[in-house]
């Protein structure tokens, strides 16, 4: 167990060290991270509407969203990963090692998924220092297990994104992905908002239980059913999703040895 | 120096058929019966291939004939159709990790590295996807950077290495784990004689621990002593042996 674990690090130094040698990329999307925050803070401040009590009240709100987003990005990236795998040949070397295909590009997700937390708090204390953010002190800490939890749950989605790479060379963008997430869990704006006949999709999918988990931890705003019944769901979707894209991703990585698709390129 | 094209034609009608079989003593991988198709397209039929311990072979074809796809199938990258295949017991995907630990592949070409990780960080990570032990994870990587004369470039970035030094970097990784079988597509790419002793080194190191080596290429090279030597066509070997 300990040499898998070894592993499985070997593969999260690896994605830090390529990270780090492209040496302003840290720099620029810290900026970036900086740049959203100001767009939204002056947003906030023309908002007058009867949903939030005040601009302050918007501005939580959608830093949390924004912090979400970053997590759901960092989970999705591995598609485009595994894809990079295949193109450079370097996929087929994880697959003939001892560690395999699927613990390999489950470890893919690790920095990515550090990355998106680094990020986030980032954005937290940036939000906080310079735009006045208020956070939940008291039930702050809780939010990095919370995280943790919906990142794996957002993960089955990549896992599967990452299997019909592997199989069929192509997957849908993940940028129609991500947009359809923002979307139907409220990371811009409450779900309440959106029409009656697509507002069942906001409550069949892990995003939005984490983000309202969330946002009730980081920031305080109130939830309209109990935090418990939210954890309850996210992990429910955590234990049947993870589990689920594993299985999905192994069975395409056998397919693409079946098809020769995992050695296309 | 590898035989010319025409010279292979005129040796290809003295590969005849080895009589061997599954039970043959000191046997360490076989393949027997192994078809492929890709679509209605049949690349291998009803081929037959034994490796005994301590010996060195080489699969030869034409271009596109299937002998990288029979490297591949041999090293669990891809399925096959039918047909068996066992490394001392073991089959390529019902025992997967412990298969792929006593295997070591190089694919053809220059593909697989990172551009931007060093020498060292490769084999570093390759070792631990190899799953190591970690008493014995230092002296492996140094005795293997030793063996292919890699001191001097290991803290150098991947993509400022010639092709040469890179396949020298490939061979590190396919030979770093101590595998008992070695399959090895075009091994002496861009090799100058001081890299093709180094290599010729590791494939003695493979047979003096009773492994294995099959190597593929168009034609035979001279620098390589073969104790067998298969011709692929029709989706079948005809062998013979050295000597």
């Amino acid at each position: 167990m300990s040499s898998h674990l070894a592993a499985a690090m070997a593969i999260f130094r690896r994605d830090l060290r390529i990270f780090l040698s492209y040496r302003t990329m840290a720099y620029s999307q810290a900026l970036s991270a900086v740049a959203s925050l100001a767009v939204f803070y002056y947003l906030s401040r023309l908002l007058s509407v009867r949903t939030f009590s005040s601009s302050s009240s918007y501005f939580a709100f959608v830093v949390v969203g924004l912090v979400i987003l970053a997590i759901v990005q960092s989970t999705l990236v591995l598609s485009t990963a595994v894809r990079g795998e295949l193109v450079a040949g370097t996929f087929e070397r994880v697959l003939l090692s001892p560690f395999g295909a699927v613990r390999g590009a489950l470890s893919m997700m690790i920095f990515p998924m550090v990355h998106a937390m680094v990020m986030g708090t980032w954005t937290l204390v940036v939000a906080s220092v310079f735009f006045g953010l208020t956070l939940h002190w008291a039930t702050l800490p809780l939010a990095l297990p919370v995280g943790i939890l919906a990142a794996l749950a957002f993960s089955a989605i990549a896992l599967l994104i990452a299997a019909l790479v592997i199989v069929f060379k192509q997957a849908p963008g993940i940028g129609m992905v991500v947009i359809g997430i923002t979307f139907i869990s409220g990371l811009y704006f409450p779900t309440n908002l959106l029409p009656l006949w697509i507002r069942w999709a906001s409550a069949v999918q892990p995003f939005t239980p984490a983000v309202n988990l969330l946002r009730f931890l980081l920031v305080g705003l109130p939830m309209s059913s109990s935090p418990w019944l939210s954890l309850l769901k996210l992990l429910a979707f955590t234990a049947f999703l993870f589990p689920l894209g594993i299985w999905v991703l192994a069975r395409g990585v056998f397919m693409g040895q079946r098809r020769g698709t995992i050695i296309e390129y | 120096m590898e035989a010319r094209p025409k010279q292979l034609l005129e040796a290809q009608p003295r590969f005849e058929a080895l009589q061997e079989g599954p039970g043959a003593s000191g046997e360490l991988f076989g393949v027997h019966e192994l078809r492929k198709a890709w679509g209605d397209h049949v690349i291998l039929d009803g081929l037959e291939l034994v490796l005994d311990r301590g010996t060195i072979n080489w699969v030869g074809g034409a271009n596109g004939i299937g002998k990288t796809t029979l490297l591949r199938i041999c090293a669990g990258l891809i399925t096959h159709d039918s047909g068996a295949i066992d490394l001392d017991g073991l089959h390529p995907h019902r025992q997967r990790s412990r298969y792929q630990a006593r295997v070591g592949f190089l694919s053809a070409g220059d593909r697989g590295l990172y551009a931007r990780l060093t020498v060292r960080q490769h084999l570093e990570l390759w070792g631990k996807l190899s799953l190591l032990r970690r008493d014995r994870f230092r002296s492996t990587l140094e005795r293997m950077i030793g063996r292919l004369d890699l001191a001097e470039l290991a803290d150098r970035r991947m993509d400022r290495l010639s092709m040469g030094q890179r396949q020298r970097v490939r061979l590190a990784m396919a030979f770093l784990h101590e595998p008992d079988l070695v399959l090895l597509d075009e091994p002496l790419n861009s090799l100058d004689p001081h890299g093709v002793e180094q290599f010729l080194g590791c494939l003695s190191d493979v047979t003096s621990r009773g492994g294995a080596a099959l190597l593929c290429s168009p034609a035979a090279s001279d620098d390589v002593s073969f104790d067998t030597m298969h011709w692929l066509q029709n989706g079948r070997l005809a062998s013979r042996r050295s000597g």
